[in-house]
This record gives structure tokens, C-alpha cells and sequence, in this order.
């Protein structure tokens, strides 16, 4: 229903100049931005997610409703040494929740 | 009814590993006729370049480093998973292939020179080999991954061992590498073992042992666990650059461990060096919390539900993660 990523990684500079990003070692050269998690520093991340809606007929008029009131969430963290999860995988975290919503109410 | 949602947050990166001296040709430091390499001349030889820093005689008394030290990927530096040995066949086809200026055309015209982007710390002995040596590795990656093509496991395995008879050993790091200021503190000297005291050390072929300044500082895995560019070589490469991170991100800000102080001593792996390989150094390594709340949102009149997650992940290392 919903799925995101976000990368964390210090970007290579390809051949230490330009805006293009260098992907094996033989063309690396430099650093464009570190967006890997910094030592000693806190990362927060905010997901805001849509629960999904049902258009029901009601008394002859339309309207919406959640079609679940709980979503069952996953974060997980990979390390990817070679960039996908085909090579080498690592779940390195994965934390779990579900949350719910009230049925009742105005 | 449930729905299901999954997040990922991930890490793409790259890993290395060490480097050193080189032979005296022509160089101006006091005691470079005194090194391992110089007093064995160059390795014509894979076979030979592992007789020159063979480390088997340590075994004899150090039993117990030597099976810590096999179960890291030091140890096979040049094969590491398999997918180093790739990484090595990639930068020739990728890399020196495509460089107009390399002298490259093909994997035939590989020299030592070449290798050094990978081999400055997948096998910095290299640089005390003839360019035979870099041909009979470059060889040796093609046959292993001929034999790869062909399902033939027996082949396979044996250009995997050959690959793997030259690594980061004992001499590498207790030798080779174990002065990085040589013009301070001398060059590194064949029959000497360089760890924490002076004296004699009971070995034919090492009687001697000294201090090394460096054995328990960063410095010494920095030598390859990189900051940047490798400037020194005529194209340079870039692998990991977690002694960048740590220098200017960690000890910059008051960080006090060194490398050792984490992946060997609190991590009691000793020799057996680790990174997240290791459950109880991956766990260490990254806090991560997860909170999460719904509500009924309005927009406008409209009603719509959402779910807030929160993620909080707190990096414990001392360096930028991932890198290597």
C-alpha cells in the first residue's frame, strides 16, 4: 500500500569533478554530499502515511470512509554494499507497529 | 482489515581494506635496503610474492590469532566474497580499459602499476612484485571466473585458493605496514615482528620484535580504510573513506576510540576483525527507534486518516555509516 526508501550513503564525485556521481572504485573521487548517518549524531525521519479511503453510499449520499482502520507498519534498515538487494543483502535494523484509528466519533 | 506498509531505509556503500612501503628503487630514505622486499627482491611469482611475507611460522606460537584472523576478510582480500575479485575484473574491463591513457586494451597489458588502485589495500605487497606477478593475477581472476561460467567447481575452487594464497597476513600489518612515518621511526625490517614490545622473539625467521608507535592507533587501518582520493597513484581511486569520516566527523567532535578499541578490543573479536558481519557490532553500532501514532485528519470537511511514523537512528560508531 505504501512503500518508501531512503538512501543514506556518502555520494561519490566521478573523477573529482563535476555534478556526476561515481559508482566503482576506478572512477570515484571525491565526495558530492554525505548523506550517510553522521557518527555520534541522531537521525530523524517522519513518514506520514494515507490510510486508505472507500467511497460508501450512505443514506443516498457518497461518502468516504477508511477501508481499514489499522495499518500494520515495517521500517527496516539495509545495508547494501553493492547498491541492491540482489547482491549481499544486510538487514541491519527492522522495527514493527501497528497502528490503529477509532472507529467511533463525529 | 489490515493493510501493510513497509518502510526501508538503506545503506549502499563499498568496503576495502591496507598499505606500505615500497622497494628502494631509488628512493632516499635511510634503511630501505633493510625491508622484507628489498632483501628478497622483487616476487616474479604469485607463489613467490607469498613466500616473501609468508606468515605460516607464526601459527606455531600464535595458534589462537592466526584462527581469529581466518575468519576475516582480510584474509582473503583479493577474493573477499567473490565479489572483490569481480570488482577487480570490473575495474580492468570499466576502468584501465577505458582510460585512453592507462595503456590498457586489454586485460593482457595489466602491469603492477595498473593493480595498484585496487591492490594499495586489497594486496599492497604487490607493489614489491615484478609485473609478471600482476599477470598471473590478472590471469588467475579470468580463469576463476571462466570456471565460475562453466560450473566447473573444482576449477573454480582452486583459482579461488590461488586467489586467496595472498593476503592481508600476519607480516602485513605486524611488518610491512607497521610504520607509516619511516623517515621518524625507520623503515619496517625483515626478521623483525612489529606489535607492543622490543626484545628477542623466538623465531628463526623473526628473531627480533619491536615496538611498532602506530599498532594501536587509527592510523594504522587508515593507511587503507581511506580518506578520499589515493593521490600518489597516476589515476586516482577511491574506495572506502571511513578514516576521512573519522578524523574530520568523530575526532573533529571529541570521539575518543580508535578503530582497534571497537573492532577488536570491546568487540573481544581480537584479530578477527569485524564490522556488521558481527550481530553484536551491527547491534552497537545504530540505535533505531521506531514510534508511530494515527489520527483522523481533516482536510477541509474531507476526513483522511493517516498514520505518522517516526524514525530515530542514532550512529554509535565512529565514523560516517556505511562506508568501509
Amino acid at each position: 500500500m505504501f512503500n518508501q526508501e531512503k538512501i543514506y550513503m556518502p555520494v561519490p564525485q566521478q573523477l573529482g569533478r563535476g555534478d556526476r556521481m561515481g559508482r566503482g572504485p576506478y572512477e570515484k573521487s571525491g565526495i558530492i554530499e554525505d548523506n550517510g548517518l553522521p557518527p555520534g549524531k541522531t537521525v530523524h525521519e517522519r513518514f506520514d502515511i494515507m490510510f486508505p479511503l472507500e467511497e460508501l453510499e450512505v443514506d443516498g449520499k457518497f461518502v468516504s470512509r477508511p477501508a481499514a482502520y489499522d495499518l500494520d507498519i515495517e521500517v527496516k534498515l539495509w545495508y547494501l554494499p553493492f547498491g541492491t538487494k540482489k547482491t549481499d543483502p544486510f538487514l541491519w535494523q527492522e522495527a514493527s507497529k501497528t497502528v490503529s484509528i477509532s472507529k467511533t466519533g463525529k | 482489515m489490515k493493510f501493510s506498509v513497509t518502510g526501508t531505509l538503506a545503506f549502499l556503500a563499498a568496503t576495502a581494506l591496507l598499505t606500505g612501503p615500497a622497494l628502494a628503487d631509488g628512493k632516499a630514505g635511510i634503511g630501505l635496503k633493510e625491508t622484507i622486499a628489498a632483501k628478497s627482491g622483487k616476487a616474479k611469482t604469485l607463489a613467490e610474492l607469498a613466500k616473501m611475507y609468508d606468515s605460516s611460522s607464526c601459527i606455531e606460537c600464535h595458534q589462537d590469532k592466526h584462527d581469529e584472523a581466518q575468519k576475516s576478510i582480510h584474509s582473503r582480500s583479493i577474493y573477499g566474497t567473490g565479489r572483490t575479485a569481480s570488482t577487480i575484473m570490473s575495474a580492468i574491463e570499466n576502468g584501465l580499459m577505458e582510460q585512453p591513457y592507462s595503456g590498457v586494451k586489454s586485460p593482457k597489458d595489466v602491469k603492477v602499476e595498473h593493480l595498484m588502485g585496487c591492490a594499495k589495500c586489497h594486496l599492497p605487497q604487490l607493489a614489491d612484485a615484478e609485473d609478471s606477478v600482476a599477470q598471473e593475477l590478472v590471469n588467475t581472476l579470468y580463469s576463476w571466473k571462466d570456471a565460475q561460467k562453466k560450473k566447473d567447481k573444482v576449477a573454480a575452487k582452486q583459482f579461488e585458493d590461488k586467489l586467496k594464497s595472498v593476503n592481508i597476513n600476519c607480516l602485513v600489518c605486524h611488518n610491512r605496514n607497521a610504520i607509516t612515518h619511516k623517515w621518524q621511526d625507520g623503515y619496517p625490517k625483515a626478521g623483525v615482528v612489529y606489535g607492543s614490545k622490543d626484545g628477542d622473539h623466538p623465531s628463526d625467521k623473526f628473531p627480533k620484535m619491536a615496538v611498532s608507535p602506530i599498532m594501536s592507533e587509527a592510523i594504522q587501518c587508515g593507511q587503507c580504510h581511506g580518506m578520499g582520493p589515493n593521490m600518489e597513484l597516476d589515476e586516482p581511486t577511491q574506495c572506502c573513506t571511513s578514516y576521512g569520516s573519522y578524523l574530520w566527523a568523530y575526532k573533529s567532535e571529541g570521539g575518543q576510540d580508535s578503530c582497534q578499541e571497537c573492532h577488536m578490543k570491546k568487540s573481544k573479536l581480537g584479530h578477527n576483525i569485524q564490522s556488521y558481519r558481527d550481530p553484536a557490532m551491527a547491534k552497537a553500532a545504530v540505535d533505531f527507534k521506531m514510534e508511530s501514532y494515527g489520527y483522523h485528519w481533516r482536510d477541509g470537511a474531507e476526513i483522511k486518516p493517516k498514520a505518522v511514523v517516526k524514525v530515530e537512528m542514532t550512529n554509535r560508531t565512529g565514523h560516517s555509516i556505511p562506508d568501509g
